[in-house]
């Protein structure tokens, strides 16, 4: 039973990725033809499209490669999202764990959280400095910032881990965990294999 | 006699400061000449006095990034496939504006085009920033720069503002220094500023805008003279807005 429920879901995974491969080939045909035609704004608009498929295709292949469940708290698929926006916003991907809010969400390619990682590279401005809910760690050699945000109703801790590298930034907010579960979360992220997507 | 005394007085004192100011003057150079060579033995940074600057190097090929994009998209490199896609959009962004530029008039009532001033700015995020240029100049002091841009944030806010009832303003006296016109049948906002002269700003389509910058204009009458010698149909129809 479970293994057809996994079958579904990979024939189902191959059928948008398909998809999505034809969408790209036919918007950079549309481009290609727009342009031969001299039609610059309308070729412009295709490339625009492709790049959203892209997008598209690279939000939906990291999300398989997060881990399924975060401290014991299992993904909650229905909540997966992929959005691709052209411009200062970038692309975002988003995976919820459990019921609690633990979460982790990816912004990529946005020149918005290029400048976002510059600031948070500046310990003058609040960046990467260390105070009494603030330290900075480093996640399979990535320096992030790590904020632990209070107890909840049960008495345990929620943190929030922010891990900037190029115009890319992966917030992970862990509710009710202790600081080691959330940074072995952390290092379960393939994060060299996802800064080669983007 | 009074008179006489006060006069010479203040000739004693003022030659008395003279001669100080003169002294610390004299020791205070000195003092900053040591400086100077002291900081420049002890930095001992090489300043540029000039090179050759940057290659003026062709615009991405647009066909030949786009290929790139297809070839990487199909091995699943997502990442350089991005990054043709990116380089083509630039490329056509700049013919885009070099076309736009070519469109443009020569003069404007006066004024001649500065060509060395022609600016088209593009970058890798896409339509938003894109920047085309041009100033006309009387080769004094009066000016007109246009301004045809591709920013979706700044169009947004003048499209609020022509939605917003309440921004018809007036400051209370006899004067206003910002107010809406139309401009070849387009909503146009036109503000005043006595240190930056006159500015119009007509909003195109979803995404563009095109302003101009009138500097030392005699009135609102001349700007509009200037404004309606281009065509913002053609801008338009370029840029593909509707």
């Amino acid at each position: 039973m479970i293994m057809k429920k996994y079958i579904s879901i990979i024939i189902l995974l191959l059928i948008v990725s398909g998809a999505s491969a034809q969408d790209f080939s036919n918007q950079v045909a549309a481009a290609k033809t727009a342009y031969a035609g001299g039609k610059l704004a309308d070729a412009h608009f295709s490339l625009e499209q492709a790049l959203q498929e892209i997008d598209m295709i690279v939000g939906k292949e990291i999300l398989t490669l997060l881990p399924a469940s975060m401290n014991g708290k299992a993904t909650v698929t229905n909540d997966d999202q992929v959005t691709a926006n052209v411009g200062f916003i970038g692309a975002t991907i988003h995976r919820s764990y459990g019921t609690d809010g633990s979460q982790v969400e990816i912004i990529s390619n946005s020149p918005m959280i290029a400048s976002l990682n510059t600031f948070l590279n500046m310990p003058v401005l609040g960046g990467m400095m260390r105070n009494s809910t603030t330290k900075v760690v480093k996640i399979q050699g990535f320096k992030s910032r790590l904020e632990k945000q209070g107890d909840n109703e049960n008495g345990k801790p929620g943190y929030q881990l922010q891990i900037p590298f190029k115009s890319t930034l992966i917030t992970i907010t862990a509710n009710a965990m202790d600081e080691k579960s959330v940074m072995d979360f952390a290092n379960q992220i393939p994060l060299d294999k996802i800064a080669a997507m983007l | 006699m009074l008179k006489k005394l006060k006069e010479k007085a203040n000739k004693t004192v003022n030659e008395m400061v003279d001669k100080k100011i003169g002294n610390e003057s004299s020791s205070g150079n000195a003092g900053e000449q040591n400086n100077t060579i002291n900081s420049g033995n002890v930095s001992n940074h090489p300043t540029n006095r000039g090179g050759g600057g940057l290659k003026n190097t062709a615009p991405p090929d647009v066909n030949a990034a786009m290929d790139d994009a297809a070839k990487s998209f199909s091995a699943k490199d997502y990442s350089d496939a991005r990054y043709s896609l990116q380089q083509a959009m630039v490329g056509i962004e700049i013919q885009l504006g070099r076309e736009l530029l070519k469109n443009l008039p020569g003069s404007v009532d006066n004024l001649q085009k500065d060509s060395l001033e022609d600016k088209v700015m593009s970058n890798q995020w896409g339509w938003s920033n894109l920047t085309i240029q041009r100033i006309y100049s009387d080769g004094k002091d009066k000016q007109l720069t246009i301004t045809i841009g591709n920013n979706l944030l700044y169009t947004g806010l003048i499209n609020a503002y022509f939605g917003n009832v309440y921004s018809v303003q007036s400051n209370g006296e006899n004067e206003q220094n910002a107010k809406q016109i139309k401009v070849q049948g387009n909503k146009a906002l036109i503000t005043y500023d006595d240190a930056k002269g006159y500015t119009v700003i007509v909003p195109l389509g979803q995404t563009s805008t095109v302003a101009w910058e009138c500097i030392n204009f005699k009135d609102e009458d001349e700007v509009m003279k200037a404004v309606n010698n281009f065509k913002i149909d053609d801008i338009k129809k370029l840029l593909g807005e509707k």
